[in-house]
């Protein structure tokens, strides 16, 4: 894997976990009397559907150098960074049992990409 | 959030996700076999990942990304990004499955491994959350 591989591949881990965090926020706004028509639900979905394509297209670029089941695990990474990131920004429970389980797929997908 | 916590049948949120996986897993593998169609189309352009589009596998991919995306989002409305997120990672168990069955790529010892880390992790996850499901 080259560096500027890695440096896409970076990019495309940092796109996916903001856009599942900007999505969550639009959808969990999205129970108020409003619905889908509040700015609190519209904006940080548009951004949430930018990152995600952002994410889609670079992901689309590596796999036309590398395999898929070497290239898509990377995306894995993001499990322990989104439990993470969803309990501090979304004020989401953490419980032990949830924390074990993401750490257990996050090494298994680890696992799967280095080999 | 409390009225429409519990939508059931069709709309339970954990179907939606048990679908999203599935387009997840097939639109991958799609991408894959629409990628390696459009590899040497044009060299310089092919880092953006848009020459992609000149195969017919990539715009069908297409159509299952925006359904994941659309069950995904159901998924979203009803349950945490905490919960939901770890046990879509469902698919780093499907693609490579799907990829050695489908693609015919190789699985090594160490992969498989790795594969089944996932499975006990999804395990796991979802052991709580099927117990907060009956308390409900």
């Amino acid at each position: 894997m080259t560096p500027v591989s890695l440096v896409i591949v970076l990019v495309a881990l940092i796109s996916a976990v903001a856009g599942q965090i900007f999505l969550k926020h639009a959808m969990g706004s999205s129970h108020g009397e409003t619905g889908f028509r509040s700015r609190k639900v519209i904006v940080p979905f548009l951004i949430g559907i930018a990152l995600m394509t952002t994410q889609f297209f670079l992901v689309l670029g590596l796999l036309q150098r590398y395999d898929l089941s070497f290239i898509y695990p990377f995306q894995g990474l993001g499990v322990i960074i989104i439990t993470f990131a969803a309990a501090i920004t979304l004020r989401e429970k953490l419980t032990l049992q949830l924390v074990a389980g993401s750490v257990l797929i996050t090494v298994g997908v680890v696992l799967v990409s280095m080999t | 959030m409390a009225t429409e916590n519990k939508p059931s049948g069709w709309r339970h949120p954990w179907l939606h996700l048990a679908i999203s996986i599935a387009c997840v897993t097939i639109y991958e593998l799609l991408l894959k076999r629409g990628a390696a169609e459009t590899a040497n189309l044009s060299p310089s352009w092919s880092w953006t990942g848009l020459t992609g589009l000149a195969s017919i596998y990539v715009w069908i991919a297409i159509v299952f990304v925006i359904l994941s995306l659309i069950t995904w989002l159901y998924v979203l409305r009803y349950l945490p990004l905490s919960i939901a997120f770890p046990i879509s990672q469902a698919v780093h168990v499907l693609v490579p499955l799907g990829s050695w069955l489908i693609l015919g790529e190789n699985i090594i010892t160490l992969r498989w491994i790795g594969i089944a880390l996932v499975s006990l992790g999804l395990a796991v996850v979802a052991k709580p959350v099927a117990r907060l499901e009956e308390e409900l």
